[in-house]
């Protein structure tokens, strides 16, 4: 097993973690604890490791070295047959956001549901109440080409959490918005953490970030550089995109 | 339970009516496949039930002449049991032959009032088959004797088409299956690749993998199995008019016993039909579906 059993307390911790490809490191050896009702940005440029890290959290890739514990689940040595139990107890919004072009708002929510076994009955209540969360009662019957690219990232967020997990990790939840529907999305998951859920996004949007003022842990080149509990867009990130620019 | 049953199956259905040329491609040359198969299987079981008829190696039919009086008939036959080779003799007289023939035409016309054109027969088995030519030979020369049948011949004849058409079969149905399984793999491969965002969003929200794989398993299925009721229904049509075609051209063929029941065949081809299907699109899923 390797490493003392994490606490339920601690939603998401790395250990160690290095994902190579190939010659080529994508992290090299990242350490990374969130706690219970954290809601935290990871920052990076294009490229740095933000997804590589994503999908290590949902289980997607599994890590060279290291360890991987998602609400005390050691993803790392999981069967594959254990994920999808895993993954109900998670809200993913990847960043390509694959809502069903033929399905409306609410049927694309209430596929998530039915998929994992809920009843309709269940289905009708708990496709209700995130509609309302996620403000978007008005658009329940829209189609997907109907929506403004911010309604359709509300639409992904709201299939995410239907089953009210205690984790949503949002992967680039605000690429191509304008600053005002992203900031709109980004006030949306800090409203779902207030609720309870731990929240970590991914971005490298500068101004939502500085913003949001909440824990910021950036990551360059497979390497966290800096980790603060609340602050704005690191210096360091911004040093180092001036010395590759220079 | 019954919500998850029922989201497999509008998954199903919603497969099944997506890439509908493709849906009619695999089910037609599974069809194709099934049909040649389902066809040789039918020939075959008759040719087996034609063999299994035919007086086995061991015996030969000595028809008498007609002015042979029953008595000498009698006193032959008693002779012929005293031979070491012969282990039985066996006497049908003209009488029950006629009787019996009457009653097999019955249906058909009506031999009351004809005269009896039958010969006594006797049925000749020997210890070793072996020895049956030269026995038959032997009882041929009788001036008693009109014909001996030795029916070694008609069996092998019929047991190398048999052969013939169980071979031809194997190969060319082989090469069938081959391709038809192949299409309905690639039909599900596609259906799959189609269905990208489908599977993602399920394998994301926590589906497991085998609900999620589930559905494109039954489309294989349902390919193989309807192309296993097509194949069924036109390999009956087929037989029936080449049956009727045959016995028409061959009268003897009237009295040869039947193969393999339709209610088999409609049966088995569907259920094999859907067993290599849903073996297919399991290969196939277990190949390109992942969480």
């Amino acid at each position: 097993m390797g490493g003392a059993k994490v606490a339920i307390q601690t939603m998401v911790a790395l250990k160690q973690v290095s994902v190579v490809y190939g010659e080529q490191h994508a992290l090299r050896r990242v350490n990374l604890q969130v706690e219970l009702g954290e809601f935290v940005f990871l920052v990076g440029a294009t490229g740095a490791g933000k997804s590589t890290l994503f999908k290590l959290l949902y289980g997607a890739l599994r890590p060279t070295e290291g360890e991987v514990w998602v609400l005390g689940q050691p993803l790392h040595q999981l069967k594959p047959r254990e994920l999808p139990f895993l993954r109900r107890r998670m809200g993913i919004v990847p960043q390509h956001y694959p809502l069903l072009s033929h399905k409306t708002v609410w049927e694309n929510i209430a596929y998530g549901l039915r998929a994992i076994g809920y009843n309709e009955r269940a289905v009708r209540e708990r496709v209700a109440k995130v509609l309302a969360l996620v403000g978007l009662n008005l658009q329940a019957r829209q189609m997907p080409h109907q929506l403004s690219g911010g309604e359709a990232q509300r639409a992904a967020i709201a299939r995410a959490i239907a089953n009210n997990p205690p984790l949503l990790i949002a992967d680039e939840p605000t690429a191509n918005l304008d600053p005002d529907t992203s900031w709109e999305i980004i006030d949306l998951l800090m409203h779902i953490n207030r609720r309870g859920a731990t929240v970590i996004v991914s971005t490298h949007n500068r101004t939502i970030v500085d913003r949001a003022c909440q824990r910021v842990v950036a990551i360059d080149r497979g390497k966290i550089i800096s980790d603060v509990p609340r602050g704005g867009y690191p210096i360091e990130l911004d040093r180092l995109h001036a010395t590759v620019l220079l | 339970m019954i919500d998850r049953v029922h989201f497999v199956l509008q998954e199903t259905w919603a497969i099944l009516r997506s890439s509908r040329a493709m849906q009619a491609a695999a089910i037609s040359t599974a069809a194709i496949a099934l049909i040649l198969l389902g066809a040789a299987s039918m020939a075959l079981s008759k040719l087996d039930a034609i063999a299994r008829a035919l007086p086995n190696e061991f015996e030969a039919s000595v028809f008498m002449q007609m002015s042979t009086p029953r008595e000498q008939t009698l006193q032959f036959k008693a002779a012929l049991e005293t031979m070491p080779a012969i282990a039985q003799v066996t006497l049908t007289t003209r009488e029950e032959a006629w009787e019996a023939e009457k009653q097999k035409l019955a249906s058909e016309v009506n031999l009351a009032d004809l005269p009896n054109p039958l010969p006594d027969k006797l049925t000749v088995r020997v210890h070793d088959p072996a020895q049956l030519p030269a026995v038959a030979e032997q009882i041929a020369q009788s001036p008693l004797v009109d014909e001996v049948i030795d029916s070694r011949k008609e069996l092998q004849t019929v047991l190398s088409v048999a052969r013939l058409v169980r071979w031809i079969a194997l190969a060319i149905g082989g090469l069938l299956l081959v391709s038809a399984l192949m299409l309905i793999y690639n039909s599900v491969r596609l259906t799959i690749n189609a269905r990208q965002n489908e599977v993602q969003v399920m394998a994301l929200v926590g589906a497991t993998l085998r609900s999620i794989r589930l559905p494109f398993v039954l489309e294989g299925m349902t390919q193989g199995a309807l192309g296993g009721v097509v194949a069924a229904l036109l390999v009956l049509l087929g037989a029936s008019a080449l049956s009727d075609y045959m016995v028409r051209q061959w009268a003897f063929l009237r009295d040869t016993p039947s193969g393999m029941s339709p209610i088999l065949l409609i049966t088995s081809l569907p259920s094999l039909g859907a067993l290599m299907g849903g073996l297919c699109a399991w290969w196939a899923t277990r190949r390109y579906v992942r969480i």
